[in-house]
């Protein structure tokens, strides 16, 4: 039996990280919209195990980064072609740091996007990374450090990536 | 920590902020509804494979065949039975001789005598989206893109905003028909489509007609060089539930910004559909002009997918 008093009460509790979370994993908003929603009601279906699970936030986001990973694959071919002979990208309001953000995530393997998304929204450390994505901790360091390094040379006015794993990566 | 990469992921949660998903009542109804479906497709394949055995295995067990057992039940369609509309239209609606009009607020459909909740759609769906003619195509897919639906018009904002339930745009370039293979594209759309609170799409019309009215002249930029644009409401009708045309001119200008004596022409229609309003927003290819016949074919194809999609 499903209460469903709980689950929206988990819902309304959770969905604004959620929904951040997407956002970070898919760096589009819209998509963010699609996958969080789709999680939800994926959740909503096995309420009855799922509200009893010891973190049921954490098996939420699992089940985000692997429909944003998913729907990934999917888009690559799109933006392919689209940088080959689309037209030519709107151009982001100035000073718009998330849609630069956004945009340079987008560039991002999945596995940096999620494990750079856990740490800065959830200050989430490695080795709790680590428990959640089911992977060694070293890893996961890799996988900051790699994101880290390519949103520098994305986003040029960051300093280097070696100045960013200097102190909290450990 | 990199205070500087921590800064740039609070600007995308705020960022994120800024959307709101389904109440959890309408999240709920809606997995539900779709896992019901799944259980009903399951148990119609069953159903068939079942039939199919049977149906095979009695050419050579005649005597064993035993009557099938009726299919499994179907939901009825979420267009019957038919609704019966609650508020009156908001807008006077501007329909073909024949096409009932729909009314602007969601209607609140009963079955029996026991009232069931209206039928609003939470997000729009890929089906909602026009597939091109098929001599429009260029072999570039649309892209689902987060930008914006509509064109500034100085600076006008739309209260009519606070109603929006989503919104999704697509970008997707065309060809005119008859244009040989192989040749860049004519033009391209930021295709919206935005599903509102009731009653609020309507507001949004009206919104728009206002806001291009009150922009006879605004400063852009074309081609890197400063611009004067001048949008102009066009008659326009027949189209959904109503509609708004306006045109965008501009000189056109060389390199240099000099202008070269021609006219750069944008077209932009914006049509409700009950409680959804879908945007085609023509922009050219490298500073082509719309063509007004091309923009009214795709603007019925974008009708007739929204149709689809709510019927």
């Amino acid at each position: 039996m499903r209460d469903a008093t709980s689950f929206d009460e988990f819902y309304r509790s959770t969905s604004r990280r959620m929904l951040r979370y997407g956002h970070a994993v898919t760096g589009d908003h819209g998509e963010a919209q699609d996958l969080v929603q789709e999680a939800y009601a994926r959740a909503w279906r096995q309420w009855g195990r799922l509200a009893a699970h010891p973190t049921p936030e954490a098996w939420l986001r699992l089940v985000i980064a692997r429909l944003a990973t998913d729907r990934w694959r999917r888009l690559q071919r799109w933006r392919a072609a689209l940088s080959r002979s689309g037209p030519p990208e709107p151009v982001p309001p100035p000073n718009e740091d998330a849609v630069l953000l956004a945009g340079a995530l987008r560039r991002l393997p999945a596995a940096q996007r999620q494990a750079l998304a856990l740490h800065y929204l959830f200050d989430m450390s490695v080795q709790d990374i680590a428990r959640e994505t089911r992977v060694p901790d070293g890893t996961v360091k890799s996988w900051l450090s790699r994101g880290r390094a390519r949103l520098a040379t994305l986003l040029p006015d960051l300093p280097a990536a070696e100045e960013l794993e200097a102190n909290d990566v450990a | 920590m990199s205070r500087e990469l921590s800064d740039l992921y609070r600007s995308l949660a705020r960022h994120a902020d800024e959307r709101t998903l389904v109440v959890p009542q309408e999240l709920r109804r809606r997995a539900d509804r779709r896992g019901r479906l799944r259980v009903t497709g399951v148990a119609l394949g069953t159903a068939l494979l079942l039939a199919g055995l049977v149906t095979g295995s009695g050419l050579v067990l005649a005597e064993e065949r035993q009557p099938l057992p009726p299919p499994a039940a179907l939901p009825p369609p979420s267009g019957a039975p038919a609704p019966t509309p609650a508020t009156e239209p908001t807008a006077t609606p501007r329909t073909p001789a024949g096409t009932p009009p729909r009314p602007t607020a969601t209607p609140v459909a009963t079955v029996g005598n026991a009232p069931v909740p209206p039928r609003t759609p939470a997000t729009v769906p890929d089906r909602a989206f026009f597939a091109q003619a098929a001599e429009n195509r260029t072999g570039m897919e649309p892209v689902f893109r987060d930008t914006a639906a509509l064109p500034a018009l100085c600076g006008a904002r739309y209260r009519s905003d606070a109603g929006i339930v989503q919104r999704r745009t697509r970008h997707l370039a065309y060809r005119l028909p008859g244009t040989p293979t192989g040749y860049v594209p004519e033009g391209s759309y930021a295709h919206s489509i935005t599903i509102y609170r009731p009653g609020r799409a309507a507001d949004f019309l009206r919104e728009l007609r206002a806001a291009v009215r009150g922009c006879p002249e605004q400063s852009g930029v074309a081609g890197g060089n400063a611009t004067t644009e001048r949008p102009r409401l066009l008659a326009d009708g027949g189209l959904g539930d109503g509609s708004v045309l306006f045109e965008i001119r501009a000189p056109v200008r060389d390199i240099d910004g000099n202008p070269t004596g021609g006219e750069e022409l944008r077209l932009v229609r914006a049509i409700r559909v009950g409680d959804v309003v879908t945007v085609l927003w023509e922009q050219g290819w490298e500073g082509t002009s719309a063509t007004r016949s091309q923009v009214d074919a795709d603007s019925r194809r974008a009708v007739a997918a929204i149709d689809a999609w709510l019927r």
